[in-house]
């Protein structure tokens, strides 16, 4: 019989600065502490997924670091293995821990993410530009990554009519809830108007500097078990419920849409396994390095009606009091953006809410949760549904 | 600026670079499926037919999406601030990235008619797109 999936555990650095790490050691730093505080020793781990270290800085890339950290903490894994889908990283990772669990190749598996973020004046801006572009036909042409996102934010507003404001709204909710979790790296920066936004210094338009993520350092982890394991080390956890992928394309400029990404697949496969509707979800994480991400993904992912998505923000429904309370932690906007580690700060949050153990800024209530993480230039979609369970 | 970043033509992408050299915009067509492509690639996308055969387009294109860049990755582009990153569709079909130029960046607009133009940067034409016609 198929074994029920859960993430028993979560931990997560407080995102900041963590300058005597380096783009591998901060990846044992929060291994260690993850399986410290979760009271486990290293042999209680018997699968481990981890990004390639070094990717954001892209230099020192090491496509085995899931085997040195294994070596480093003295795990000894059945599973194993260096998971790189951009943003979607882990996303995938948690689909892949779930086939294992499922399988019954594992019981108990350790996704660790985290990330320096490349100061985007020395060079960092360069280098992702190098990572994400065609290296012949786009990047010559001064791309980089705010300019592509702001390819699909000028189709989504030619599209609709929306406008920069409408844009801003999302970034303006994102810190009115980073205001509430002093875990976010702009906590203590105070609340943000449309205005403020607008006025931030233009970087590639429609993006301002607060349309687009906060750039810091952090990392976390989750334990992806079964359901027995999960009893055993105390409840409550989170039940993953459906989960689904779509992985549509590598060059921003050969993608088949930029407003009909491959996020429309994945939530509905998500959706449909886990046979609950938009109206059974109660939170909802989705990916936002940039202001327009989760106006195009609320509709891909059908919370909102085509168009529709920019209404919705306005009426308040993704801020606190909301219908769909919306990156309850900030969202890479304003809880931070923690470079390689950022899909995981996504899911964490949603874990952290389902399993009751956000603290500070715990919601009520929250029985369901849907998640969303895209990687690449919008390329790499997964999507799913974690529920409460005692 | 003589720093500005140069592609790297290899023996799949030389037609192309060559063409541009000659002011003409190349692009690949399936010779099984008709499918019409860029970037250069060995086998169609589509159907996995080899050896797709060049084309020469008319070189008008739609502009599909844009930004005004106001700060650049790299200190060549920097000079040039503010300038537009751009995906155009090709008449033909194919999409590629380009900048547009000869023109006011705010003027730029989803759906603008562009045409090809080429910029001389080191050995190489690099092709670009400006408007089909002035914006008052």
């Amino acid at each position: 019989m198929a074994h029920s999936v859960t993430i028993a555990k979560s931990f997560e650095l407080i995102p900041g600065r963590y300058p005597s790490e380096d783009s591998y050691s901060i990846y044992c730093c929060v291994a260690k502490r993850a399986i410290s505080e979760w009271g486990l020793r290293p042999q209680d781990v018997d699968g481990l997924f981890v990004p390639p270290s070094g990717l954001a800085v892209n230099t020192e890339i090491d496509v085995f670091t899931h085997e040195r950290l294994a070596e480093d903490l003295g795990i000894y894994p059945r599973v194993s293995e260096s998971v790189q889908a951009g943003g979607a990283t882990y996303g995938v990772m948690i689909a892949r821990a779930a086939a294992c669990i499922r399988d019954g190749q594992a019981e108990s598996i350790l996704c660790v993410g985290a990330g320096k973020f490349p100061k985007v004046g020395a060079g960092g801006a360069e280098a992702m530009a190098k990572m994400v572009c065609h290296p012949e036909f786009e990047f010559p042409y001064g791309a980089y990554v705010p300019a592509i996102y702001a390819l699909a934010a000028s189709q989504y507003m030619a599209e609709y009519s929306a406008t920069h404001a409408d844009l801003a709204a999302v970034a303006v909710s994102a810190r009115q809830w980073a205001l509430r979790n002093p875990r976010a790296v702009t906590y203590s920066r105070g609340a943000i108007t449309v205005d403020d936004v607008l006025a931030s210094r233009p970087i590639a338009t429609p993006f301002h500097l607060l349309d687009c993520s906060f750039p810091c350092e952090g990392g976390g982890a989750v334990l992806v078990t079964t359901a027995e394991m999960a009893r055993a080390l105390g409840a409550p956890r989170a039940e993953l419920l459906g989960l689904g992928e779509r992985h549509t394309h590598n060059a921003i400029s050969q993608a088949r849409s930029l407003l009909r990404s491959g996020a429309i697949d994945s939530a509905e496969s998500a959706f449909a396994r886990a046979g609950l509707g938009r109206d059974d979800i109660d939170m909802a994480q989705i990916y936002d390095a940039f202001s327009i991400n989760p106006l195009l993904l609320l509709e891909d992912t059908g919370f909102c009606d085509r168009g529709e998505a920019a209404a919705f923000v306005r009426s308040g429904a993704i801020a606190p009091g909301g219908a769909l309370p919306l990156n309850t932690n900030g969202g890479l906007l304003s809880f931070g953006h923690v470079g390689d580690g950022s899909g995981l700060s996504v899911i964490i949050e949603a874990v952290r809410q389902v399993t009751g153990t956000a603290g500070a800024n715990q919601l009520d209530g929250i029985e369901t949760a849907f998640v969303h993480t895209y990687g690449g230039m919008m390329a790499e979609h997964v999507s799913f549904i974690l529920g409460r369970s005692e | 600026m003589t720093d500005l970043p140069l592609p790297v033509p290899s023996e799949l992408t030389r037609p192309y670079w060559d063409a541009a050299k000659r002011g003409e915009l190349a692009f690949q067509r399936c010779s099984a499926c008709r499918s019409a492509f860029l970037y250069p690639r060995p086998l169609c996308p589509v159907c996995w037919a080899p050896d797709p055969k060049w084309e020469i387009a008319s070189g008008d294109a739609t502009i599909s999406s844009f930004s005004v860049v106001h700060q650049a990755p790299y200190p060549s582009y920097a000079a040039r601030v503010p300038y537009v990153v751009a995906v155009v569709a090709l008449l033909e079909g194919p999409q590629l990235m380009a900048n547009v130029v000869g023109c006011d960046p705010d003027d730029v607009h989803v759906g603008m008619d562009v045409v090809v133009t080429f910029e001389e940067r080191g050995e190489l034409s690099i092709p670009q797109f400006s408007p089909v016609e002035k914006t008052a």
